[in-house]
Formats: C-alpha cells, sequence, structure tokens
C-alpha cells in the first residue's frame, strides 16, 4: 500500500498518532506537501464527508477523523508555507446570535479545511455585526451561518442586511444551514447557498470559490 | 362512557387502533405566549407555567401534552450554568466535567427539579382525568454530554471505560427522576435523548442500549407508560431504539413516518410524530397545516399513531396552526373537504361582502373553523355572542364556518388568513387568541361611538 493511500486509511479511522507518523514519513521518501495534503489527508477527509453526508458515519467518527487531520496539517504546515501552497478560498464561519450550538458549525468547518478552504471561525453566539466584520478584514469569499433552532434561525435574516447594508452583497456569498434551515428559508431572507450537511456545504463553498477564480 | 384523550394516548401506546388518532402538541414554552409571559419567566414561576399550560390546553384540547419541554433541569441541579432567554428554554453554558473530575451529586431538591415534579402534579390534578399528562425527563446520553461536552464524542473511542461510567450516573438520574415523575402520577415518561441520532448503531448497542432497556423496564415494573424521543435523522438507530423496549418512539421531521411505522410496527411499539415544525408549524398557513395533518393520517396505519410536531414548539409558534392542525386530526373528513373547496373555490363561487361602509350599526363577524368542533372557535364566537347579548339590537353578530363552502370563498374574499379571528366593520380585530369580555366591549364601544 503506497504511503498516501494508507495515510487516507488512517485518516479515516481517526488513527491521529499514525497519521502524524506517515506525514512525516511520506515527506522523508520525497512527497511534495502538496501532494501529501491533497492525496492523503483531504482524500481522507473527503471520503468521511462522503460517508457521513450517507449516513454511513456519525458525528464521533468526523470527530476523531478531524483531529487526526490536524495532527497531520501540524506536521506538515511548515512545509507547506515554504512550499506556497495557498488556500483554495475563505469563509468566516459562525453560529448566529443567540444560538450556542457548536457541534454542526464544527463540523462545517472541519469539512471545507479537509477541502483546502481557510475559515475563520467567529465560534458561537456571533452577531450580524461581527460576521460583516470579520468578512472585511478578511477579505473573505463566504460568510456562513449556522443554527440549531427555529428561535435563532431568523437572525440571519439579519446577517444578509448587515452585508448589505455594508455594500458587501455581490461580494461576498452568504451560506446558511443547520438543522431547522431549509432552501425556501434561504431564499425567503435573500441568502446566496443552501446546504443540508456539512459535506454539501464544503462542496457548495469549495465550487463557489473555484467558480471566483476561473 | 365516552373514551378520553387519555384513553385514546395510552391506547396507542398499547399498540391499539384508538377510536381517533391522538394529538400531542409538544407545547413546550410556547404556552408563555399564550399568557404573555417570556420563557424566561414561564420556566421558574410555576404558577404562571400552570396557568400557560391550562390555556393551551383549553385552546388546543389536546389528547396529551408535556408539563415541561426543558432537557436542562437535571443538567442544571448537576451544576451545569445556564443562559436565559426571553424566547425559548435555557441552554447549557458549562459543562463541570469538561476537565474531569469528580461526577457531581444528583440532590432531587436542587434548582428545579421540585419545580418540574410539582408541575406534573398539577397538571394531572387538574386535566389528568382526561388528558394523558407526559413528564419529560433528560435522556442518559444528552444528559452526559451536558456534563461533559463535545469532549464525550471523542470518549467514545478513546475511554470507553470513562463513558460507560458516566452513563451509569446519568442513568441512576434519569431513573431517579422517572420514580419522581410516576410517583406524582405523570400518564407518560418520555426520555427525551436528542444526541441519540449523532452517534452509530453500533456505538448505541455498545453504550446505550443497557442504560436505555434498564430505564424503560424500571417505568414497566411501575406500569408507567413510556417513550423515547430523539431528534435529528436517527433512521439508521430506530432498530436498535426498539430493542431497548419503550412503549413508544417519537421521531422529527428528518425521519421518513412510514418507513419509521413499518419498524416500529414489527415491534409493537407505539410511534409519533412528526409534523414538520418549520415549514409547516412555523412558517405555513392554517391549510397547510390542515393539508399536513391530512397527509400523514393518510401516509400510514392508525395502530399505534400518536401525531406531535417533530420536537418542542417554538416560543412564536402562531397559534392558529396549532388550532387548524388539531382540528384537522380531529375532523379529517372535513378538513378534507375544506381543502377541496379552497382549491375550487376561485371558479366554483363568488361570494358579495357587505357594504362595510354604509352599515346601519357595527357589525361583528367571527370566522371559525367550525365552532361546533373545535375549542378555540367556540370560545371566539361565545365571546362575540356575549357581547351581542350585552349590546342588544345595537350591533349585529353572524358566524362563518371555514367548513362552508360559500364561507371558504368569503374568506379569501375578505382576506381572512387566520381562525379563529373577529371582524368589526370588516376589519381584523382579533386573530386566533380570544379577547376578553372588557377588550371586546371597549373595541365595540368605540365603533358605536365612531358610527
Amino acid at each position: 500500500m503506497s504511503v498516501l493511500r494508507e495515510l487516507s486509511e488512517r485518516l479515516q479511522r481517526g488513527q491521529a498518532k499514525e497519521v502524524e507518523a506517515l506525514v512525516q514519513q511520506a515527506l522523508d521518501e520525497g512527497e511534495t506537501p502538496q501532494r501529501i495534503l491533497e492525496d492523503g489527508l483531504m482524500q481522507g477527509m473527503g471520503v468521511i464527508g462522503e460517508r457521513f453526508k450517507a449516513n454511513e458515519v456519525f458525528v464521533p467518527e468526523v470527530l476523531i477523523a478531524a483531529r487526526a487531520m490536524h495532527a497531520g496539517i501540524a506536521v506538515l504546515e511548515p512545509h507547506l508555507v515554504s512550499a506556497g501552497v495557498k488556500a483554495r478560498g475563505k469563509v468566516v464561519l459562525g453560529t448566529v446570535k443567540g444560538d450556542l450550538h457548536d457541534i454542526g458549525k464544527n463540523l462545517v468547518r472541519m469539512m471545507m479545511e479537509a477541502k483546502g478552504l481557510a475559515v475563520i471561525d467567529l465560534g458561537v453566539d456571533v452577531s450580524a455585526e461581527r460576521f460583516v466584520r470579520a468578512a472585511t478584514e478578511h477579505d473573505a469569499d463566504i460568510v456562513a451561518c449556522s443554527a440549531l433552532l427555529t428561535t435563532t434561525m431568523t437572525e440571519m435574516r439579519h446577517v444578509v442586511e448587515a452585508a448589505q447594508a455594508q455594500g458587501l452583497r455581490g461580494r461576498v456569498c452568504i451560506m446558511v444551514g443547520g438543522a431547522p434551515v431549509t432552501d425556501a428559508f434561504r431564499e425567503a431572507i435573500g441568502a446566496d447557498l443552501y446546504a443540508p450537511d456539512a459535506s454539501s456545504a464544503a462542496d457548495a463553498a469549495l465550487a463557489h470559490c473555484a467558480g471566483r477564480a476561473s | 362512557m365516552p373514551l378520553t384523550g387519555r384513553d385514546r394516548v395510552l391506547a396507542a401506546l398499547r399498540h391499539e387502533t384508538p377510536s381517533a388518532t391522538p394529538w400531542v402538541p409538544f407545547t413546550g414554552v410556547h404556552v408563555g405566549k399564550l399568557i404573555g409571559v417570556p420563557a424566561d419567566a414561564l420556566y421558574r414561576d410555576v404558577e404562571a407555567l400552570e396557568r400557560g399550560l391550562l390555556e393551551a390546553h383549553g385552546l388546543y384540547e389536546p389528547d396529551g401534552m408535556p408539563a415541561m419541554f426543558d432537557l436542562q433541569l437535571e443538567a442544571e441541579a448537576l451544576g451545569c450554568e445556564l443562559r436565559w432567554s426571553a424566547d425559548s428554554p435555557p441552554v447549557v453554558v458549562t459543562h463541570p466535567l469538561a476537565r474531569g473530575g469528580a461526577f457531581p451529586a444528583f440532590d432531587a431538591a436542587a434548582a428545579r427539579i421540585p419545580m418540574a415534579v410539582d408541575i406534573v402534579a398539577r397538571l394531572v390534578a387538574c386535566v389528568g382525568h382526561t388528558t394523558a399528562v407526559y413528564a419529560l425527563l433528560c435522556g442518559p446520553f444528552t444528559l452526559a454530554s451536558h456534563l461533559r461536552g463535545t469532549e464525550l464524542f471523542l470518549d467514545l473511542f478513546d475511554d470507553e471505560p470513562y463513558v460507560h461510567d458516566l452513563l451509569a450516573h446519568t442513568t441512576g438520574v434519569a431513573l431517579h427522576m422517572a420514580d419522581l415523575y410516576a410517583e406524582v402520577g405523570a400518564d407518560v415518561v418520555a426520555v427525551v435523548d436528542p444526541l441519540v441520532s449523532q452517534i452509530s448503531p453500533a456505538h448505541f448497542e455498545q453504550f446505550l442500549h443497557a442504560p436505555f432497556a434498564r430505564l424503560f423496564e424500571r417505568l414497566r415494573s411501575r406500569d408507567t407508560p413510556s417513550s423515547f424521543f430523539v431528534c435529528g435523522d436517527a433512521t439508521r438507530n430506530l432498530e436498535a431504539m426498539c430493542r431497548t423496549r419503550p412503549d413508544g418512539i417519537s421521531i422529527d421531521e428528518n425521519v421518513d413516518l412510514a418507513a419509521a411505522k413499518v419498524v416500529t410496527d414489527e415491534h409493537r411499539i407505539a410511534l409519533g410524530g412528526n409534523v414538520p415544525l418549520t415549514t409547516v408549524m412555523l412558517f405555513g398557513s392554517q391549510l397547510d397545516n390542515m393539508r399536513c395533518a391530512v397527509d400523514l393520517l393518510a401516509a400510514v396505519d392508525p395502530r399505534g399513531l400518536i401525531v406531535s410536531p417533530g420536537c418542542d414548539m417554538p416560543y412564536d409558534l402562531p397559534v392558529e396552526n396549532v388550532i387548524a392542525l388539531g382540528q384537522a386530526l380531529r375532523r379529517p373528513a372535513a378538513a378534507r373537504a375544506s381543502l377541496g373547496h379552497a382549491a375550487r373555490t376561485d371558479e366554483a363561487i363568488t361570494v358579495e361582502l357587505p357594504d362595510y361602509a354604509a352599515l346601519a350599526r357595527p357589525l361583528l363577524e367571527v370566522f371559525t373553523l367550525d365552532s361546533a368542533t373545535c375549542a378555540a372557535c367556540t370560545y371566539m364566537l361565545r365571546t362575540a355572542l356575549g357581547a351581542g347579548e350585552r349590546f342588544g339590537s345595537a350591533i349585529d353578530v353572524v358566524e362563518h364556518r371555514f367548513s362552508e363552502r360559500e364561507n371558504v370563498a368569503r374568506c379569501k374574499a375578505l382576506g381572512v388568513s387566520t381562525l379563529p379571528s373577529i371582524y368589526l366593520n370588516g376589519e381584523l380585530v382579533y386573530a386566533s387568541i380570544i379577547p376578553s369580555r372588557e377588550a371586546l366591549d371597549a373595541r365595540i364601544r368605540q365603533a358605536l361611538a365612531g358610527a
């Protein structure tokens, strides 16, 4: 088995120590940091994302895979920087004001990072103003808002309005998601993208950023 | 003696076919809206909560209803800090076991546990003869996550003995709560564990089968029916949940009701669900809610079926939607007919509205689903008729029932979107919530003065 394939499979099983060692081994064997990232770590996390979307693996499996990926990236990061590997896009992410749920938001972050996107995670209970300020500061491509409660999802409308007020519409894409959110709701509040699950959110974000780059 | 709503719920939980499909709205903090009390005051004031529940009971005529829907009660008593808000139940913000440490001891006299038990006892005393009173406790897995935080998910792989120990502790708390609720006469004890949908069937078997089986066995030994509430897409875990032997399972709209019913029917377990809370109850119209009820009843075998929202109802849920849903469940044939009229009304009937600007005296029009069968409509009509008696020939009072074809067209012509409602001289004055006699009389006097 090639080292990159083994890296992907160990990551899918959440074996952080083995992933760390395999990243180092791949570097020692002369693999480029970019190939280790894309064909090893991101490939493995991509498989987990697809299996999560298909309801074949669940939150704990995604969390341990993500932990293994972070362990691998920690080894790889200095080499990525020196090789000049750039993020494929920039996303400002958070759970909306009044909502403290972070599991879904964290899953989205992990899936987006696994697609090579840079994620600025603002945490939970994030006001519309903070979303917009961070999008401006970081020159983000996407503002991604999560909500788990029917009582807090309406806050997403304020994010759209705040982006509009700051003249960001057209420049920054507003993505919404979370258990009670639907595409009809996205349309009603004038947001740009809706994703039904973390893996789809990452796919949609990547497609949006790739579209902008081309 | 005619069957009560309580009889229907208990029959469904025995996996029988009741005379009508029972309706159990998970009213939650929404009862605060009915009496103008915010959620953060409601769930700390047993008197206000009792008033809200009785208001909801009168308005919605449920077959069963939960006393409280607050999964943070036990966590709070175990030392988790809460954040309160005006329009939703509190949420846990700190996890005492996030960095390990000794498991906190449970004290049934701590925090709001006595209030939670008291409100069940009060509800049983007030409505228990006709209505199944549900007492809800926080399931052992969700309670463990309140104490430990999301680290619990990693513990499933990293430290299995720790997870077993923590679950043994939280199961002890759940058993204690189950005993307390059973002792004050709860008709159904529901074990609510939303996080169950987030783990695999293998993890469920490994960690959760024994705790849940033990809980349901305890309730069975006390002759108290049980239900297992889950949120999210629990499709893959339904079979494993059935094997823990609750009397019922309740699911939300993330699970296909018909497919789930096949699984629960095989185990002779009742199934509750799964009116979509957001798209239908929160953002839909009354017609959407009636259609949802009719479709839901048509989709599955009524044996062992209980209709409920997917989860607890948001504070600001439109009252009229709950009324329409309940009415359609109680009178599905009439609801089907009204929906048919609504679909055909454009080409079938035109209605001439009164010339509201030229009325001889104030006209009070009461628009109802059907005042003969819908409690909220009956109260609304009774209030208007009371005004009619007080004001005599100075005003006119008429009822328009949506169950009659002509009135479907009338509603459309006048733009009536909420039933029951009261219009005065063609203007909407009260929707869904029944006005006090004083308030209505003041509006009428105002109209008389202006006439």
